[in-house]
Parts: structure tokens; C-alpha cells; sequence
């Protein structure tokens, strides 16, 4: 096969950082090549000077044999470069059809012509098998689709290679396999698709060749044929990866949570819950188990308090809650691990410090007079005792939170949730987007509480997560839960197919 | 080693927190000065005057902390309200709205001297926060821009007033209103031109800062004006924060407005209050929201608007270029403080502040 | 009521209306593109003082208005390089624009008349009939028989409608208010429309400002604008960021304000401050009763960093 791309010495620095070192990869026509790593290996990084948007630091791209320069996203289109972002970059405010043209230089004139594009765009998603409705807002479509406009978006311009960022994150198995049928159809017409994925399955089923990227480096690059999923792991993780290490249990006492016939916004499949029963036993992990936005979010934010339900009833240690507001759960004993920590969780603006005692400023440890002195020097020892026990690497508890890396802003949470001695932890994404060695730190002190006596109700887009933990999985698909199982060894077959619906 | 070279990263940024508004006043003297050699004037001699009619003498000096009282009110009634997150900007109907109630019952009450004006006082401070809080309902239960709305109350505090010293309370042919009694206005001090107004401000300007940086519910206030959504989710009454600080901040620039009528015009008049609500938006935003900087700040705003009277007299500058010069500063500091927020910029500083430690 | 208070009423209303429309559209076209602009108001009173001198020096209030579009393009990059490149917040640096520009302009004013200056008066802009039109019964002669900045007012409008709604290049506009990042991977040049905007921004403002002592009032006094420029943002609120939608909103804050002036007139008794207060009343009432449905441009607000982590 015919060599497409070719990327040689590829590095991208950020301050000191390197994002990326002396990458190289090459991609031919018609195949699919995939970039396995693990959150920050540098996959996003690499794409990302691919496209344009960045410019590397060292290194020169090869396109047909021909050295180009792209300085600047359009540049990276009229080459014939097409990128499918994790987040679609998606106008939601539009129509399907008005992003399918946006920014279109090619066509002539000054005016939308509607029903000349119209037909374009038509023959090219009936000869890709894409179906879209070219009429509908972005935010009327299902996810699936709205990733299909992006595959026809970048088709539309006449992409001969496409970047699929992480595809299959948001989709369901259904979807899944509509979107390999659509790959299959687009290598065999002879485009390139550079496929970025950490889903060992999902790899060894579409890849034709994966390179691997570990901390910003090229591992190796592998055919298929030539490799199996216990290798590409250990590439990926650089060790060998040890199976679940946590003793599940049984827990048969008197739940700290119980949902009963729980509505929230029932009409709404994304972001609704639906008649929702639910327990959470004392020292039990109880997993929920879902692709992401199919209730979970609204799940964590009742239990919480953040939103109150349409009807049901809700429990807290045996007692009917009664308001719904933030304050009276934490006075429970509720702690919560939100799914945005720079959102919601953590005050950017203010120091590490402030972070750490911002639920208990008020109380007598840390100020005198019902709050109205702060004793500053007993937050100082406070934060630093938090600091050394919690491993925060910061230059000093007075810098910025926001400053943080993401390891370390989520460790900044659990010194505040964990150490508020919680009867109930809700844990939404807790490890999203950190490294090895702070995932395994997460879930450590998940572990402790649970010893301790916490009801924990751990929320995860994160499948092996879920499996690893829980000791219950429930499954969510839209705004209901679909079964209940076992986690001491439960049916993985099953449990995928609830998560798909069925 | 890295905690140093960060430590000194921080260090570097409070620095800079300083250094910003100091350059920008330089800046915006320097440019001030441009101003003054083409309208054929020579700057030092300018500056000096503006230097004597500021600060020359005690008499100068009581006059400039005089001017500097209602902008000390107006400017913490900003500087309160940002760190809650909200932009109040009626800070100047809320002054009006103080010194009409405050001068209604000043001039109607039985009674005068000290029992008069603590009444003037809190009844005017209490006005401010009410015409306060209608920006502030408006924003919890209608979901509204607090800007547009409490600026439209300012234009409607503004002729409310003239309805006052025009129409109902008006003082003969005159349109203003009665003196408020001579025993009921504010004493001056030590023989200067500033009277007991000026200490308040400089008492509710400490009582802010302790307020902020010393206290659960200031660091909680704090808390909502950084990042509403966290503070929500930290068990934070947000709502109930935001209605307090339009409240208080309202409340402070009513007390301002009470103040003022008791301790310097004494009457409702035309153009009384004029402007004091957006300089104390300015005074709040160079100072970067530290309470304590913004009395700084107005009391520097207020020498040059004193200094430049003596200074148009002696040389013929107009005093306009020193409010040319004060706009200037605002410019140049606001864009100041947000160039070394730039991701690039602190870079540079991170990388600069290494080598000198490394 | 009689005819001639109905038709004087429409007549001012239009009139009251068109700095209204120039100020709601800058901001529109600023919002757009995902620039919030609370500096308008400063925007018109620099705009309105530059026009009012170039219209006294040289007589021709055309090019009084030119003066206040090119003012109001020159102060508003200040607004632009400080928010687009400096990344400052928009809000905060709006509020430092409405108050450096009222101080220049008073400065020009106090440094071109001197101080103790006289009531100086210009000629202002004729109404030019269109012919045909204007002999419609009833409309005709109110709509028109104007100065040629209403029909301006009203050409912009239909541009922008058709703009924002039929063009490529205005539906990548939007994008940049919508999604800039988006906008960046298709070659959309976010930075260059954010320049764009500032500057049709700026001398629609200016324009808007200029319009005042060019069309309105013969004559220039500090705090001429009286709040429109921020009437004008809440006009684009209650206008759902349509053009069409604007303009409504403006003719019927253009309406409260001629109301208000025939109110004044035609009573004793009552206060006239009462009669003035409407208008900003009514803005604070449609506020209120339409609400939070937010429904403007994403992005508006956020700054725009190129390479972001």
C-alpha cells in the first residue's frame, strides 16, 4: 500500500513540558492505523499539530512524499486532513446542514446556495452510508449521529484522511458497529483513518496497524496480526497489568441510601432519571455502570442535593429527606467527588489551602466566635498535614487551585470528601483523566472508605473501573437502571448489553 | 528546587499585582503630560501645582480626603459586590437613593444634632439596600442581567431626585432642596475641610476587609463570586449570598450618599452624586477588589481631581486632562492586569524569576 | 387623543428609535461574534461629541456622522486589542471604556470651546422625502419623510436579517460566536471576524452617538446618551439576537421615549422626571417579565486562546 502520511521526528513542548518527543508515524492509504495510549501519552497533542492547531516544536510531516508546513486548521482541510474531535466541534445552535457547510471556501458566491448543496451533501453521505437529517438542530439528534456529521463534514471537504479521536466513547455497542461498517466503507474507497482508542477490543477489531504512544513517545507500531491485548496493555501502561486486586464483598445491612420510584425531568432520555430504585449499603461500592449521559449525572446531583426529584422518596440513614439542598446532605454525611472538578468541585481562583477547608471554615477548629475569626495558622497546619497525607505536589498550599494538574486538583477533593468522614460517598468520573499512578491512589482511598464504613455510590463511564471496584453494578440507559448485579464475578456479556439497552 | 522556582512564580504574581496599577498611573502621566506640551503647557510646572493643590497643604490635603469620602463609599460598594461575583453597578443610584431619604429626614424630623444624624445615616444606608436589592431579585428569581438593571435605576434614582429638590421639596425659586440643619451636619475635623464621613469610610473599608479575608462567611462570599457552580455544590447558599451582597453593597453606598448630604453639599441639588457610582467602578477594578486598595486608590483619584483645580488656576491646564489621566489609568490597568494573566506572560515571569533563583 | 398626537407620537418614536437601532446592532454584531459590549454607551457619547464638531466646523452633518463612525471604530480597538488579544474580561473592560471615553470627550469639548463657553449650535441633518412613499395616506408621511440616517437605520437592518441568515460568510460570523474553536478547525479566521466585529461595532456606535447631535439635538452637553447605549443591550435581550427582533425592541423603547416627551407636555402638575423615567422603567420591566431564557451566542463572553491546554 501507498504511503499517505508520514510524520517524522514530531515535538511539541509546552514551557518545559514536552507533549510530545520525537514522534514519528506513517499512514498509508486506505488503512486504518490506530494510536494507542493512555490519557496524556501525547495522542491528542499529536493530532492536534497534525491538524494545525498546533505548531511542533521540532519535527517535519510528510504528505504523498511532499514535506508541508501546517501553519493554521484551514490549511490542515485543503490538504485533505479531517479530524473528528472527541467533543465535536459542533455548532449547537445550527442546523445539520448549515455545520455541514461552514466555512466552505470552495463554493462561489455570496449567498447560501441551499439546494445545490443540499444534493451534494446528500450524495455524498448516501455513497459513505452516512444518514444524517440535514434539517434538524445539532441538540435534536442523538449522539451517533451528530458524529456522523462530523465524519461527513470532514467528507465534504474532501478529506482524504480522517482523525477519529476516541469514536467510540459516547456511543453504544449499536452505534459502535454502524461506525466500523462506516470506516470499512471509507478505507475501502481508499481513505486513511487514524483511529485513537484505549479500548483493547475495539482496537484489535479495526486497526490494520496501532502505534503506541507512551508519556509523549513512540512505543513501536504493530500489525495486527502480530499482536494480542495482554501485549498492547503492556505497552501502553509500560508494566504488565494486573488483574482486580480488590476483595469484593456482600453487604446485607440497613442501606445509607435508598431511592424509591425516583423522577427527575422523566421525559428526558439524556438527562432524566425515570422511575429510579436504588440502595446503597453501609461499607458497599455500588457501581453504575452506563455510557455517559443516560442519567448520571442527574443520579449524582439528587443524591447530593444539588437538584431535588419530581416524585419518589428518598432516604438518608433511614430518615425521608426532606430538602433538597446541598447544605442538609453534607450535614448528613454526604460526600461528593463531582463529575467536573474544575467546575464544580474546586475553586480555581483560590489556593490549595482555601480548598482544602472550604466546606468547614465555620467550624470551631478553624475559627473562633461561630466564624467569625478565622483561625488562619490552624488552616495553614491543617492543609499542610492534608498536603503530606493526600501526596498533593504543589509548589506551596498558597498556589492557585487551578494551577494544579488534574491528579492533584482531584486529590485536593478527596482531602475535603474523605476527610469530612463520610457516611456516603458519591464518586462521579473520579479518576477521568489521570494518570496511572493517581488513578490507582483514587481508588485506594475509595477502598479505605469503604473499609470504614462508607456507602459508596461510584459513577463511571470507565467499564474495567466499574468491574474493578464495585462489589454491586447497576446499569443506566436512559434514565432508567436496566439490572442489578453481582460484582464479585458479574456476566460482562450482559452487563455490555444493558449498557446498550437490551 | 521546582518549589522554589514556583514559590517564586507567586511571589512574582503578588508583585505584579502592584506593579500593574503603578505603571498604568506612570503610563497614564506620562500620556497626561503628552496632552499638556501640545496644548502648549509645561507639565512639571502642571504636575507640581497638581501636586500643591492635592497635597500642598492641610488644608489642600482635607479637601482631597473630603473628595475622596463618597468615592470611598461607591468604590467598596463595587469592590463588595464583584467578590460576590455580581456587577453591581447602581452603586450610584443607591448613593442618591441614601442621600434622599437621608436629606428628607434631616430636614423633617423634630430633632437635630447627634440622635438626627445616626437616623440619617442608617435610614439612608437602609435605602441604599433596598433600591439594591430590586437588581438583586431581579437576578435570583428572574434570572436577569444585574447590570443593565441596576444601571437604569441609577437613571431613575437620578430623576427621582430632581422630582425632589425640583418639585416637592423645593427651596423657593431655587431648584434644590433646604439645608439640612446646621446641627445635624457632620463636624469638620482637626480644622480641615474633611469631616467624620471620611473615618466612616475608613472604617467600613476595614470592616469589609476583616469581613473578607477573616471571617467563614467572607471566605464563603469569596467562595460564590469566584465560582458560583463549586460553591453550589459545596453547600454554599449561593442565592442567599448574592441578595446579602447587593444588600450590603447597596448599603454601603447609601451610608456613602447619607454621608456625603450630611457632611459636604448638606442639599439635594443638580448633579449632586454625578458619576461617583461608575468612578467607584473604577476605584474597585484597580484595586483589584482588595477593600484596602480601593481607599488607596480613591484617595489618589481624589488628589487629582483636587490638584487640578489649583493646577488650572496656576498654569491654565485644564482640569480635564486630570480626568483624561484617571480614565487612562483605567484602561491601561484593566488591559495591565489581564496581560499577566495571559498563560504566555506568566511563562515568561515563571522562567525569569527562575534564572535570578537558579 | 386626536390624529395629530397619534402621528406625532409615530413620528418621534421613529426618530427616538434610530440611535437606538445603530447602538443594538453594534451590539449585535459584537455579540455575534462573541464579543459581550457593555462600552457602548461610551462608544456613542465620544461618537456624538466628534460629530457634533465636524458637523459645526464643516457644516455638513454627513460628515459629522462619518467623524463619529471613525471615532467610534478608533476607540473601540482599544476594546478589541484588550478583550481579542489581552484576553481582559469583556464586561470589565466595557465598564473601562464608559468611562474613559464620556472623559475624553468632555476633555475635547472643555479644550475646544474653553471653559465658560456659550450654548454652540448646529445645523442639523433635513429630512429627505422619498417620493412615491411618502404620499401613502397616514404612514407615509412618518416613515417616509425622514433624515436619511432612518433610512440608513432601516437598510441595516435588512442587511443584517439577510446577512446572519442567507450568507456564508455571516453564518461563519456566527459560528465565531457560537463555537470558536469550531470555527478554527474549518479556517474560519476567529481572530480577523473578531476584528471585523469590533470595528462595525465601533462605528455603529459611533454613528449611533453622532446621530444625536446631528439629527436629534442641535447641540452637545455630557451624558447626551442618557443610558440608550444600554438600553440598546437590552434591547438586543428582549430582540432574542435577531435583527428583526431588535428592531421591535428599539421602536418600542423608541416609543417610551416619545411618549414620554408628549407626556411632558401635554401635563401639569406631575413632575416632568416622572414622564423620563419611563423609558428606563420599561426597560427594567421587559426585563423582568421575559426572563432568563438565554438564547445569544454561546461563547459570548469567553475569551479565545489559540493554543490552550
Amino acid at each position: 500500500m501507498e504511503e499517505f502520511l508520514r510524520m517524522e521526528h514530531i515535538t511539541k513542548r509546552f514551557g518545559d513540558l514536552y507533549a510530545n518527543r520525537d514522534i514519528n508515524l506513517t499512514v498509508r492509504k486506505g488503512e486504518v492505523h490506530t494510536l494507542l495510549g493512555e490519557n496524556g501519552a501525547g495522542k491528542s497533542t499529536l493530532m492536534n499539530v497534525l491538524i494545525g492547531l498546533y505548531q511542533p516544536t521540532e519535527g517535519q510531516i510528510y504528505l504523498n512524499g511532499q514535506p508541508v508546513k501546517i501553519d493554521n486548521p484551514a490549511k490542515a482541510v485543503q490538504l485533505g486532513i479531517g479530524m473528528v474531535h472527541q467533543h465535536f466541534m459542533l455548532v449547537e445552535a445550527m442546523t445539520v446542514f448549515e455545520n455541514i457547510i461552514l466555512g466552505d471556501k470552495n463554493a462561489k458566491g455570496v449567498f447560501i446556495q441551499k439546494d445545490a448543496r443540499r444534493k451534494e451533501i446528500l450524495e455524498l453521505a448516501e455513497k459513505y452510508g452516512l444518514e444524517v437529517q440535514l434539517d434538524k438542530l445539532i441538540t435534536e439528534i442523538s449522539v451517533g449521529e451528530q458524529q456522523r456529521v462530523e465524519i461527513l463534514k470532514a467528507l465534504y471537504r474532501g478529506a482524504e484522511l480522517l482523525v477519529l479521536d476516541e469514536p467510540t466513547a459516547a456511543l453504544t455497542d449499536i452505534e459502535v458497529e454502524g461506525l466500523f461498517a462506516i470506516i470499512e466503507k471509507l478505507t475501502s474507497e481508499g481513505k486513511s483513518i487514524i483511529f485513537i482508542s484505549h479500548k483493547m477490543r475495539e482496537v484489535l477489531r479495526v486497526s490494520d496497524r496501532i502505534t503506541i504512544l507512551r508519556a509523549g513517545e513512540t512505543v513501536c507500531t504493530l500489525d495486527r496480526g502480530e499482536t494480542s491485548g495482554q501485549e498492547l496493555a503492556n505497552l501502553m501502561i509500560g508494566r504488565e497489568l494486573s488483574p482486580s486486586h480488590y476483595e469484593k464483598r456482600t453487604v446485607t445491612d440497613d442501606p445509607v441510601v435508598a431511592l424509591q420510584n425516583v423522577d427527575y425531568h422523566k421525559a428526558s432520555k439524556h438527562a432524566g432519571l425515570n422511575g429510579i430504585t436504588l440502595t446503597i449499603g453501609k461499607g458497599e461500592i455500588v457501581g453504575v455502570a452506563g455510557v455517559d449521559g443516560n442519567g448520571q449525572s442527574q443520579l449524582a446531583q439528587l443524591i447530593t442535593g444539588v437538584i431535588a426529584p419530581d416524585g419518589g422518596k428518598v432516604d438518608l440513614k433511614d430518615s425521608k429527606v426532606a430538602k433538597f439542598m446541598p447544605q442538609s446532605f453534607i450535614e448528613e454525611g454526604v460526600s461528593h467527588i463531582p463529575e467536573d472538578r474544575n467546575k464544580m468541585g474546586l475553586i480555581g481562583d483560590m489556593s490549595v489551602k482555601d480548598n482544602i477547608v472550604l466546606k468547614s471554615t465555620g467550624e470551631p477548629r478553624f475559627s473562633r466566635a461561630k466564624g467569625w475569626l478565622l483561625k488562619k495558622k490552624a488552616i495553614r497546619d491543617y492543609a499542610l498535614q492534608m498536603q503530606q497525607k493526600y501526596d498533593i505536589r504543589c509548589a506551596s498550599i498558597e498556589q492557585e487551585a487551578r494551577n494544579l494538574s488534574g491528579g492533584n486538583q482531584q486529590k485536593i477533593i478527596l482531602a475535603r470528601e474523605l476527610e469530612a468522614r463520610p457516611d456516603i460517598l458519591i464518586a462521579v468520573h473520579p479518576t477521568r483523566g489521570l494518570d496511572i499512578g493517581a488513578t490507582r491512589y483514587v481508588h485506594d482511598t475509595m477502598i479505605e472508605a469503604r473499609e470504614a464504613g462508607c456507602g459508596v455510590l461510584l459513577i463511571s463511564a470507565d467499564f474495567d473501573e466499574i468491574l474493578e471496584m464495585s462489589d454491586r453494578i447497576v446499569v443506566m440507559f436512559e434514565g432508567r437502571i436496566l439490572g442489578e448485579y453481582d460484582g464479585k464475578n458479574p456476566p460482562i456479556e450482559e452487563i455490555s448489553l444493558a449498557m446498550a439497552g437490551k | 528546587m521546582e518549589r522554589t522556582k514556583a514559590r517564586g512564580g507567586i511571589r512574582g504574581t503578588k508583585l505584579l499585582n502592584v506593579a500593574v496599577p503603578v505603571v498604568s498611573v506612570l503610563l497614564a502621566f506620562v500620556l497626561g503630560c503628552l496632552i499638556m506640551v501640545i496644548l502648549g503647557k509645561n507639565p512639571f510646572e502642571a504636575l507640581q501645582y497638581l501636586w500643591v493643590g492635592a497635597f500642598g497643604s492641610l488644608a489642600n490635603l482635607g479637601i482631597t480626603l473630603n473628595k475622596a469620602t463618597p468615592l470611598i463609599f461607591t468604590g467598596l460598594c463595587a469592590c463588595f459586590a464583584y467578590r460576590c461575583g455580581v456587577f453591581n453597578l447602581g452603586g450610584e443610584g443607591q448613593f442618591l437613593m441614601g442621600s434622599i431619604v437621608c436629606c428628607v429626614i434631616a430636614t423633617k424630623v423634630p430633632f437635630t444634632g447627634l440622635p438626627a444624624i445616626l437616623l440619617c445615616l442608617v435610614a439612608g444606608a437602609v435605602a441604599g439596600g433596598l433600591w439594591a436589592l430590586i437588581p438583586g431579585l431581579l437576578k435570583i428569581f428572574r434570572g436577569q442581567n444585574e447590570m443593565i438593571i441596576s444601571i437604569m435605576l441609577n437613571y431613575v434614582a437620578t430623576l427621582f431626585m430632581g422630582v425632589i429638590y425640583t418639585a416637592w421639596m423645593r427651596d423657593g425659586s431655587v431648584p434644590q432642596t433646604v439645608a439640612v440643619p446646621k446641627e445635624t451636619q457632620l463636624t469638620r475635623l482637626f480644622g480641615m475641610r474633611f469631616t467624620a464621613a471620611f473615618i466612616i469610610a475608613v472604617v467600613v473599608g476595614l470592616l469589609i476587609y476583616y469581613f473578607l479575608f477573616y471571617t467563614s462567611k467572607g471566605f464563603q462570599l469569596r467562595a460564590v463570586g469566584y465560582n458560583m457552580t463549586a460553591a453550589q455544590f459545596n453547600g454554599f447558599a449561593v442565592k442567599r449570598y448574592i441578595l446579602m451582597s447587593f444588600l450590603i453593597s447597596g448599603i454601603i453606598a447609601g451610608l456613602g450618599g447619607s454621608a456625603e448630604l450630611l457632611g459636604t453639599q448638606y442639599r439635594l441639588i443638580n448633579n449632586f452624586g454625578n458619576g461617583y457610582g461608575f468612578d467607584g467602578v473604577s476605584m474597585a477594578l484597580i484595586g483589584q477588589l482588595h477593600p484596602l486598595a480601593t481607599v488607596v486608590v480613591a484617595i489618589f483619584f481624589a488628589a487629582l481631581r483636587t490638584g487640578s483645580t489649583t493646577m488650572q488656576a496656576a498654569t491654565g491646564v485644564p482640569t480635564s486632562v486630570s480626568d483624561i489621566i484617571q480614565a487612562l489609568v483605567i484602561v491601561f490597568a484593566v488591559a495591565g492586569l489581564a496581560m499577566v494573566k495571559l498563560p504566555q506572560f506568566q511563562a515568561a515571569i515563571q522562567k525569569r524569576t527562575t534564572k535570578k533563583e537558579g | 387623543m386626536d390624529w395629530t398626537f397619534v402621528s406625532n407620537l409615530i413620528l418621534a418614536s421613529v426618530r427616538m428609535a434610530t440611535p437606538l437601532i445603530f447602538l443594538a446592532l453594534a451590539e449585535l454584531y459584537s455579540q455575534r461574534a462573541g464579543l459581550v459590549h457593555i462600552g457602548l454607551e461610551g462608544l456613542a457619547s465620544i461618537g456624538s461629541l466628534v460629530g457634533f464638531l465636524v458637523c459645526l466646523i464643516t457644516g455638513d452633518p454627513f460628515l459629522g456622522v462619518l467623524a463619529g463612525a471613525v471615532v467610534g471604530i478608533a476607540v473601540n480597538m482599544i476594546y478589541a486589542f484588550a478583550t481579542i488579544h489581552l484576553c481582559a474580561e469583556q464586561i470589565v473592560y466595557g465598564m473601562a471604556i464608559n468611562i474613559f471615553a464620556p472623559a475624553l470627550a468632555a476633555f475635547i469639548y472643555r479644550v475646544y470651546f474653553g471653559a465658560g463657553s456659550e450654548l454652540v449650535q448646529v445645523k442639523l441633518m433635513s429630512t429627505v422625502a422619498i417620493p412615491g412613499l411618502k404620499d401613502i395616506p397616514f404612514i407615509g408621511p412618518l416613515l417616509f419623510d425622514q433624515t436619511p440616517m432612518v433610512y440608513l437605520a432601516y437598510a441595516l437592518v435588512i442587511f443584517t436579517a439577510i446577512y446572519f441568515n442567507k450568507t456564508k460568510s455571516g453564518l461563519n460570523y456566527k459560528a465565531v460566536g457560537e463555537h470558536p474553536k469550531a470555527a478554527a478547525t474549518l479556517g474560519i479566521p476567529v481572530i480577523g471576524i473578531k476584528y471585523l466585529a469590533s470595528v462595525i461595532c465601533g462605528a455603529l456606535a459611533g454613528i449611533g452617538g453622532a446621530y444625536l447631535t446631528t439629527c436629534y439635538s442641535t447641540t452637545y452637553v455630557d451624558g447626551n446618551v442618557a443610558g440608550r447605549g444600554f438600553i440598546a443591550l437590552a434591547a438586543v435581550i428582549f430582540g432574542r439576537w435577531s435583527a428583526g427582533g431588535v428592531v421591535l425592541a428599539c421602536l418600542f423603547f423608541g416609543f417610551c421615549d416619545a411618549l414620554q416627551i408628549r407626556l411632558q407636555v401635554g401635563s401639569s402638575g406631575i413632575p416632568y422626571q416622572f414622564f423620563q423615567m419611563i423609558p428606563y422603567v420599561a426597560t427594567v420591566v421587559v426585563l423582568a417579565l421575559i426572563g432568563a431564557k438565554k438564547a445569544g451566542p454561546k461563547a459570548v463572553g469567553k475569551p479565545y486562546r489559540k493554543e490552550e491546554r
